[in-house]
Order: structure tokens, then C-alpha cells, then sequence
């Protein structure tokens, strides 16, 4: 066994591999399929103050190597997630990061305040939602009103706050430096990719709220291109994600500068799919002589 | 109950009924033993990522000492024509058993089936339990023509079969929903059970009310991970809530959901 861990902003792991925010439920939706606390971590559907209902159906359309989602941010709203299922996700014995998705700066910092001593391991600001009509992805495409966001978070908890980009935007970079320069302890990248199918026999939007955000495979390379990009630029550690399905599909992001990856959308295809990526790590680093994974981030970054 | 699994199972073998509509049987001890009617697993239709999605299929058929279920499926696209070319000795990835199922008094009763179309693939498991619990049953099948009549004669082993089709090739002509009125008018049941199209389960939720008498409707959505992590799948509640249909559902007592277009 080679060493996996990771140290991410004080977050504590045994892998590098966590769960898609939305795509994981609180774990126990997949308890019995596998042995959940194997994960490095587990991340938070998006969580807001007042229980949301979320968008009407349908919500989700196939397309090629992935998928249209338009929940809308369904939860049952903080408080009613602190006492029902928080401490069955705590149960796992692995960090469980919350995600975040306040639709104005006071609800996030409402959201980090109340979050804090609950027994979570940090937060993860969502401004890159693309499936709601108020905040969302509309605090995280211009970078002052980003950093206005992540400083107020800052300010509200102790615990590592990781920020969560969109890459829907002209230049991610100049993002990732803003949310940087205002305190974010790491940053996630990235959330779906806005896109949209017809019913051509219906001749309108298939999807109940007509755009949706795409994930899965079709996506990989465009979260690996955010990665390279941001994690040579900013000196903070980046988590990983779109359309990992595969051991060499996380080395890809890790190579790129992930210090840790998440699996979303792959659970769809295959719900063994973290553990196996996790094997797969760990025979790769076997098969190369790598010691430690970690030392492996970056490992295509230019001046290397 | 226990939770789903993940199973590579062994085609055992897989029959044409009629064009598009396949009998499939698979080697599957766990899955036979923990499923209950109404149930549902997700499979993988593809090698690759095209399709990405597994499908839902009801549990057509179990036969727990020979560990084998069945599924009983249309093509449709993609992912099912996929499956239509898996034969004897291939493999296949399946999660389940998932979602809520039908549920039933041990006492028995009279209860009405209804299942049009393809729509009949959960419901003889479904019979067969409740026939093992004593319950009398009338069976309702419909489809457009003949060869949308799916295993006829397994469901006349569980009680009174009668079919209909819109163009008369089989049984007699009408729709399903005619005979449904006419048998509701004619005797008393205790419940009803249904699974089909939208327009179908309409029928059947609106006449249940009319009669008073409980009805448990099988529902279909477009799913992503099938056991409630995603909330993809959802439908309307009386409340104006959603509920996921793969894990609150796909069996919804008619009174529970609101039907949308
Ligand atoms: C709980 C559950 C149990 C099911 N059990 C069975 C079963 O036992 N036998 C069976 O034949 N089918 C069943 N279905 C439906 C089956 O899952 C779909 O027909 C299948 O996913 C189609 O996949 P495809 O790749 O072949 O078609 P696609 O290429 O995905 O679609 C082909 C056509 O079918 C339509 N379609 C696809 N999926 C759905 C859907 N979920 N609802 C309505 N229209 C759809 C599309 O709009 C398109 O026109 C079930 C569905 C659910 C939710
Ligand atoms: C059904 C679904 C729901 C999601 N919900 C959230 C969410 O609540 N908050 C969030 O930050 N990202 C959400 N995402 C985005 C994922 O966390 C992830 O960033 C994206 O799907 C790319 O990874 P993937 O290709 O591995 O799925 C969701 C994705 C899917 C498919
Ligand atoms: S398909 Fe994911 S919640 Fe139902």
C-alpha cells in the first residue's frame, strides 16, 4: 500500500477521493453497494438556510459520455440537515465537507456560522450553481463580487473554506486569484458546464427548467485544462473534479495539480466507481515506484 | 430489507416475445432472494459511456430456488436495443434491489391488476405474491395490438385474465380503461394496482377515488444513480413536495402523488 493521504488545508484525509457535491446524497444512499468510509471524504449536497424544493421535472438528460442536471439545489435546508442527516454522514468516520449555496452574501455567511462546531470539516462555497434563478453561479462570475463572498465566509468560521468555481466564465483564473486574495483555503474545480437539449418531437427545452448543468466524461478535459491552469497560478491546494470515472481519469487531474479529486456523475455509471479509482491509485504508484501520490501533483505542470 | 447491491450477473438466456419486446433471464441468487414486488435495479447498456446512464427495469419475475430473475423490457433506444443483444453466458452489471415496492395485507382480499403495455413487467411478480397470500385476483392487460400482450398465459396462472386491444387483434377491442370502469362497476375489490402510461395511471388514480378503493400506482422517470443520492427522479406530492421515485417510490399509493401532463 502506498501513501495515499493528503493533508488539504487541514482537512485530513486517507486518499485524495471525495464525493461530488449532488451526487452522493449523505452516503447512506450507498452504504450498502460499498464501504463508504473507505472515501478520502464526502461532500454536501448544496445546502441553504430555508429548505428548497428545487426545480420541476424533468431533471436530468442524458447526453454523449455524461449528463444534463437541472435539480435546482434540492435540500432540506440547514437546520433540518444538522439533526437528520449530518450525524449519519459523521457516522462514516471520514471529513464531510458542506457544501454551501447561499443566494446573497448574508445567507452564506448565515450558512458558515451555523455550520461551524457541528462536527464538519469545512465548507465548500458553491457560487457556481447554474441551475438557480438568484445566486449560484451569479456571485461567481465577476471576481469582486466572488471575493466579497469568500472574505465574508472567511470572516464567519474557522474551519478551511474551499471555493467552488464555475467554469462558465471567460477566465477562471482571473477567478481563482480574487477568491485567493480574499482567504479561500483551496479551491474545487469544477462545477458543470451550462448546456441544453430539444425535444425535437416535443419542439421545446427538454428539461423542466430548460438549461441544465453538464457533468460526466464529456467534461474531463475541460476540468483538467481549469486545474493546470489555476493550480500553477494560485498557491493554493485545488480539489479536482468533472468526469472522473477512472484511476488514470484522477492521475490526469493530479498530474494537472489536483491534491485531491472528486468522483460525481460516475456513480451513475458504475457505483463502485471511488473505490476503484482508489485501488487503482494505489497500483499505479505501486507499478512506478511513487511513494507518495502527493508527490505526484503537478507533475505536468510546464516548467517541469 | 436489505440495501442494494452491486451484481455482475450471468445472461442465463434472453427469448423474443414478440418484435421489440424481450424476455430476459439472469443468474442472480441475491437479488432473487432480497427482492419484493415492485422493485427495480438499475443496468448498465453499454461497454463504453454511450449510453452513460444505467437503466431502470423492474423485477419481472424471480425464482428463488433456482436464483434467477427476470426482466421483461421494450426497446425503445439505445440502452435497451443494447441489452436485446446480450446472450447466454454474457455479463452483466446491475444495482438493486431498488426503490419501494407494492405493498399488501397478508390477509388476503380481492384485488384489480391493471397493466397496459409494457407496463405489465412488475406486476407478475406482483401477482404471483399476492396469489400466494390468498389473494383473488382480476388481471387487466391492454395494449394497441396483439403482440403487445405480454405473457399471457404466466398472469392467467394467478388469476382472472382479461385482455384488451385498441384494434381487437386479441381479446376484446377497447381500452383498458373501458374495462377497468366496466369491471369496477360490475363487483367490489380491495384494491387496485396499476403500472403503465402516464394516461393510464390518470384513469386509475381519478376512478379509485371515484370508487373509494386504495390503489398503488408504479410510476416512470428518467434516473441517474437509482437509490436517492441525486434527486433526479422526482415527481409531485399531494404537498406540493417532490419525492424521489426511485427511493420513495416508483410505488406511490394514488393518493400520495399528483399526476403531471
Ligand atoms: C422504475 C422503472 C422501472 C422500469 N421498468 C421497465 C421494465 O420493466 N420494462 C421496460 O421495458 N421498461 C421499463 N422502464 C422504462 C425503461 O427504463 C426505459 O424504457 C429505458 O430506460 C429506455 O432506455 P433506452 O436507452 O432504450 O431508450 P432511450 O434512448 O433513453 O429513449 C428512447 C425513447 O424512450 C423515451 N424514454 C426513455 N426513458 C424513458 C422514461 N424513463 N420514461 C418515459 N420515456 C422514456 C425517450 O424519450 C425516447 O423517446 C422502467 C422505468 C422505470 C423508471
Ligand atoms: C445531479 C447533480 C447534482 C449536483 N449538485 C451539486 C450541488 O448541489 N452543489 C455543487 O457544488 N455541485 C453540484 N453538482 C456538480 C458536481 O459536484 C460536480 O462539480 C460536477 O458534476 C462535475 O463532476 P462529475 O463530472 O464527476 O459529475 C451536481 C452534479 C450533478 C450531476
Ligand atoms: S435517480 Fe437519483 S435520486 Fe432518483
Amino acid at each position: 500500500m502506498s501513501d495515499l493521504t493528503v493533508n488539504l488545508a487541514g482537512i485530513k484525509m486517507k486518499n485524495p477521493v471525495m464525493s461530488a457535491s449532488g451526487t452522493f446524497g449523505s452516503g447512506v444512499e450507498y452504504a450498502s453497494v460499498f464501504d463508504v468510509s473507505k472515501m478520502g471524504a464526502l461532500v454536501t449536497k448544496g445546502l441553504t438556510k430555508e429548505p428548497k424544493a428545487g426545480n420541476k421535472s424533468p431533471r436530468i438528460c442524458e447526453t454523449p459520455a455524461g449528463l444534463l442536471n437541472a435539480v435546482g439545489l434540492q435540500n432540506p435546508g440547514v437546520e433540518v440537515f444538522i439533526r437528520d442527516y449530518l450525524p449519519e454522514m459523521l457516522e462514516f468516520g471520514v471529513p464531510v465537507i458542506a457544501n454551501i449555496a447561499g443566494s446573497t452574501g448574508d445567507e452564506f455567511v448565515y450558512l458558515a456560522e451555523r455550520l461551524t462546531q457541528t462536527g464538519v470539516a469545512g465548507l465548500e462555497v458553491n457560487i457556481s450553481c447554474p441551475n438557480v434563478k438568484t445566486g449560484g453561479m451569479a456571485l461567481g462570475t465577476v471576481p469582486e463580487v466572488a471575493a466579497e463572498v469568500v472574505k465574508a465566509v472567511v470572516q464567519a468560521t474557522d474551519l478551511p473554506v474551499i471555493v467552488k468555481l464555475t467554469p462558465n466564465v471567460t477566465d477562471i483564473k482571473e477567478l481563482a486569484q480574487a477568491v485567493a486574495a480574499a482567504g479561500a483555503d483551496a479551491i474545487s474545480l469544477i462545477n458543470t458546464l451550462v448546456g441544453m437539449v430539444i425535444d425535437v418531437d416535443k419542439r421545446k427545452p427538454f428539461l423542466g427548467n430548460c438549461i441544465g448543468g453538464l457533468s460526466g466524461p464529456a467534461i474531463r478535459p475541460v476540468g483538467v485544462r481549469a486545474v493546470w491552469e489555476v493550480s500553477q497560478l494560485v498557491d493554493l491546494p485545488v480539489i479536482g473534479m468533472g468526469g472522473i470515472t477512472t484511476g488514470r481519469d484522477a492521475l490526469e487531474y493530479i498530474m494537472a495539480g489536483a491534491s485531491a479529486v472528486a468522483v460525481g456523475s460516475a456513480f451513475f455509471y458504475d457505483p463502485l466507481a471511488a473505490v476503484k479509482i482508489i485501488d487503482e491509485l494505489d497500483q499505479y504508484c505501486t507499478d512506478h515506484g511513487v511513494e507518495k501520490l502527493q508527490d505526484l501533483v503537478g507533475a505536468a505542470w510546464k516548467e517541469k | 430489507m436489505k440495501g442494494p447491491e452491486e451484481f455482475s450477473c450471468r445472461v442465463i438466456e434472453q427469448d423474443a416475445l414478440a418484435p421489440d419486446y424481450y424476455l430476459l433471464k439472469l443468474e442472480a441468487p441475491e437479488l432473487a432472494r432480497n427482492s419484493s414486488p415492485g422493485q427495480f435495479a438499475m443496468l448498465r447498456c453499454s461497454e463504453g459511456y454511450d449510453p452513460f446512464l444505467r437503466r431502470p427495469l423492474a423485477i419481472h419475475q424471480v425464482d428463488r430456488n433456482k436464483g434467477q430473475v427476470l426482466f421483461l423490457y421494450q426497446v425503445r433506444g439505445k440502452g435497451t436495443k443494447w441489452l436485446s443483444m446480450r446472450c447466454q453466458h454474457d455479463k452483466l452489471s446491475l444495482l438493486g434491489p431498488l426503490g419501494r415496492g407494492f405493498s399488501f395485507s397478508a390477509a388476503g382480499g380481492r384485488a384489480m391488476i391493471v397493466g397496459a403495455g409494457v407496463g405489465v413487467a412488475p406486476l407478475l411478480f406482483l401477482a404471483s405474491e399476492l396469489r400466494a397470500q390468498g389473494w383473488d385476483l382480476v388481471i387487466l392487460m391492454g395494449a394497441r395490438n396483439k403482440s403487445g400482450i405480454l405473457r399471457p398465459d404466466a398472469f392467467r396462472e394467478c388469476g382472472d385474465l382479461i385482455i384488451a386491444t385498441e384494434d381487437g387483434s386479441c381479446g376484446e377491442q377497447g381500452t383498458i380503461l373501458d374495462l377497468l370502469s366496466r369491471e369496477l362497476a360490475k363487483s367490489s375489490f380491495d384494491k387496485l394496482f396499476a403500472c403503465g402510461p402516464l394516461s393510464v395511471l390518470k384513469g386509475v388514480q381519478t376512478m379509485s377515488r371515484e370508487k373509494g378503493i386504495a390503489a398503488e400506482l408504479s410510476l416512470d422517470e428518467r434516473m441517474a444513480c437509482g437509490v436517492g443520492a441525486c434527486v433526479g427522479c422526482v415527481c409531485q406530492g399531494h404537498d406540493g413536495s417532490y419525492l424521489r421515485v426511485c427511493k420513495e417510490g416508483p410505488v406511490f399509493s394514488a393518493e400520495e402523488v399528483v399526476l403531471g401532463e
